[in-house]
């Protein structure tokens, strides 16, 4: 079966069943991961191009082997001392790489809506790896299924999403994906990192992280984009960790025990402490280790192909 | 040059005549006779020197007082890939605009008298009338007042930093003070910049929903409350154009109760679109101010139905191809509308329009605003006329104007505008 879209721009754009099916995929890339040969030949005859804008370390790295892993030929493009300094547009970009027979487009970039943009002027599968402040499908499917491995089919489970929700592409995505499966979600955070009119996507609002704690059965840390901050949305990162960072005395003070995640990479010190992400409520290095099962299923399902190869 | 219509209805509520169907005689840009029409065919024509040039077919066309655009962005000198004083004048012909006044940005600025005899001699001879605005500051740089007496002396209808709205209150104040010497106008499109520069659409659930940073309409209604504030010190007189809020139009409205010499304009998208529209992210409908939600949308209706709502002004603002066929946050802001300004209008306003708001708000307000001649379809009167009617449906297929950034291509649209008669010329529609 494949997806209901040709490209994945975002979750906005997902029915609940494609979401299911890219699980169900992922299960299956998954148990792939765990053999001895972390590789099948499905997409041998596929070349994939990761095109980023902007700068990324660990999604550009889980795409790629996601893509090694399905033996698709790879090729990386980053704006950094390409063409783009030298004035050439997005269109011009991509259809000098798709000239040279590519199949896909990982793409990365620093405006909201860019994928929306290029699939209107290309004819390759687009996955949209982060767009500005708007969304990061492939994270919040990562989230969602490592979440589902916790705590079962996300129906009805609260998740609250914490920090600077206004920047985080992270943020939206996971609203949009976790409410299509089900689940109740809040977001919490200093009124200035809260977009003001996010109550209107269905989602509670707490400025206190301890009653959002006290509220969720999953805590969604996210980072503290100090690199998109151009206005003065709080104070200091001082005041902000400790009024609004997660530590182990605040788990502690909960009558439960709730699953941590993070997207990375961490501020340590800053919206999560050492004690907190490295304990074993935390599961963010399983979200890494899905992060590659579901892109293979993103990829493989996009590609259109019907054998998975094994 | 002698003209002759023949059969049209008169929009023009200041006319003797109006609502009635006359024929009218122009002679060397005069209108030397106008009387109900004797015969009844039900078709409009025009003949000129014995030839006839436009025939209606079926229906009774209007003529109104010719049509004024406030704000319209030709491009040149400077950016002649956008547009250029000529093409620019052939779209405002094709859009029922006699008199257009020009955006002061260009490259150089209209800052000084020089830029201003330059935009007059190349405009000259044509059936549109072209007024330069002046800028309020030296190169619309906000910082110091610029030669706005010299202008004024030299064709500067009145003032503006057009598409960069004066951000300093003190520079606003002295702007506001300095005009009074010589019955001046000031222009200004209310967006605060430190506000709206880190938006890039209306700040409401469509901006959450697409994850795009919002401005909201507080970038309008600061600049709203402090020019007011100023006007009241001064006494001047100051235009808002370009007004997209709900809350914007309220205080206008309560402002113009207190008797302070302000008007204001409003765009033909604004009436007519929505954030709702940027859900596939297209640049096409990238502007500024930016669309705003139904509420205003339906606000600014009822503002132009009432009255507080002075005139429609295109902003028109012609980009090539490659300015906006480019991600969002990099695309250029702005539309070519001025040849469908009315159309776009009809549409809008839809079962809510009302011709004699839609003429006063095309001419006649201008006129009054800006102590222009008044155009009515009188003898006597300079022949500045503007033939349309509200009949009928219109499909672009292509552009006048040099660019092509208009959402309306190819789309059936109410109404159309026949031609215009002015500076013993005319143009007819084909």
């Amino acid at each position: 079966m494949s997806l209901s879209v040709k490209h994945l721009l975002g979750i906005k754009e997902l029915k609940t069943e494609d979401i299911q099916n890219i699980f169900r995929t992922a299960d299956n890339f998954k148990q792939v991961l765990q053999r001895p040969i972390k590789k099948v030949p499905t997409l041998r005859d596929t070349t994939v191009a990761n095109v980023f804008f902007e700068n990324s370390t660990r999604t550009r790295i889980s795409f790629e082997l996601a893509e090694k892993r399905l033996s698709a030929d790879v090729v990386n493009f980053s704006a950094s001392g390409s063409s783009v300094s030298k004035g050439e547009t997005l269109i011009d970009t991509v259809n000098n790489i798709l000239a040279m027979k590519v199949d896909m487009v990982v793409m990365r970039h620093s405006a909201s809506g860019a994928p929306w943009f290029l699939a209107e002027h290309i004819d390759a599968s687009i996955i949209n790896a982060g767009d500005g402040i708007n969304e990061h499908p492939t994270q919040a499917l990562l989230d969602a299924f490592s979440m589902r491995e916790r705590l079962g089919e996300l129906k009805g489970k609260r998740i609250a999403i914490i920090g600077d929700i206004m920047h985080s592409r992270v943020a939206l995505s996971n609203i949009f994906c976790l409410q299509k499966l089900g689940a109740e979600v809040m977001v919490a955070g200093p009124p200035t990192l809260i977009p003001k009119y996010i109550q209107d996507l269905g989602v509670k609002v707490e400025y206190d992280v301890k009653k959002a704690l006290q509220w969720c059965q999953v805590a969604n840390v996210l980072r503290i984009q100090l690199e998109r901050q151009n206005k003065p949305l709080f104070s200091t990162l001082r005041e902000y960790a400790l009024f609004y960072g997660i530590n182990r005395q605040m788990l502690d003070s909960l009558k439960k025990e709730i699953v941590i995640m993070h997207p990375g990479p961490i501020n340590r010190g800053v919206e999560i402490n050492s004690d907190v992400a490295d304990s074993k409520q935390s599961i963010i290095l399983d979200q890494v280790e899905n992060g590659v099962a579901i892109r293979m299923a993103v990829i493989y399902l996009l590609s259109g192909k019907r054998d998975l190869g094994e | 040059m002698q003209l002759h219509i023949r059969q049209a209805k008169v929009s023009d509520p200041a006319s003797e005549f109006h609502n009635k169907v006359v024929d009218i005689t122009i002679k060397d840009g005069i209108i030397s006779k106008v009387a109900v029409s004797a015969k009844k065919t039900g078709e409009t024509t025009i003949e000129t020197d014995g030839k006839k040039v436009y025939a209606s077919g079926k229906g009774i066309v209007y003529v109104s007082p010719g049509w004024v655009d406030i704000l319209a962005d030709y491009a040149e000198p400077g950016h002649e890939q956008k547009e250029t004083i000529k093409s620019g004048l052939a779209a405002a012909a094709q859009g029922g605009f006699t008199d257009v006044f020009l955006a002061p940005n260009t490259e150089p600025v209209v800052s000084t008298k020089s830029i201003i005899e330059f935009i007059l001699k190349k405009a000259s001879g044509h059936a549109v009338s072209l007024h330069p605005l002046g800028a309020i500051s030296q190169n619309i740089e906000g910082k110091s007042l610029a030669e706005m007496m010299d202008m004024q002396a030299h064709g500067a209808i009145a003032f503006s930093d057009g598409w960069k709205p004066v951000q300093n209150a003190g520079l606003m104040l002295k702007a506001l003070e300095y005009i009074k010497a010589f019955n001046g106008t000031l222009i200004q499109i209310p967006e605060d910049a430190s506000i709206a520069t880190t938006g890039l659409m209306h700040e409401g659930i469509a901006s959450t929903r697409l994850g795009m940073p919002g401005i909201p309409p507080e970038a309008e209604t600061i600049i709203i409350n402090r020019d007011l504030q100023l006007l009241r010190y001064t006494g001047s007189r100051l235009h808002f154009t370009g007004v997209s809020t709900a809350a914007g139009v309220d205080m206008i409205r309560k402002a113009k109760r207190e008797k302070l010499n302000v008007t204001c304009s409003v765009t033909p998208y604004h009436l007519a679109l929505t954030d709702e529209v940027l859900n596939g992210y297209s640049s096409m409908y990238k502007v500024s101010p930016p669309l705003r939600s139904e509420k205003d949308r339906q606000a600014l209706i009822k503002g132009l139905n009432d009255g507080t709502i002075d005139c429609i002004t295109s902003h028109h603002r012609p980009h090539e191809w490659d300015a906006k066929a480019r991600e969002f946050e990099y695309a250029s802001p702005g539309m070519n509308i001025q040849e469908l300004a009315f159309n776009i209008v009809l549409q809008a306003l839809g079962d809510k329009a009302d011709l004699n708001r839609i003429t006063e708000a095309f001419s006649t307000r201008a006129r009054e605003i800006f102590n222009m001649p008044a155009a009515t379809i009188a003898k006597g009167s300079v022949a500045k006329l503007t033939i349309f009617t509200t009949a009928g449906s219109y499909t672009p297929t292509r552009m006048v104007s040099l660019s092509k950034n208009n959402p309306y291509l190819e789309q059936e649209l109410p109404g159309r505008v026949a031609g215009i008669i002015n500076n013993n010329n005319y143009h007819i529609n084909q």
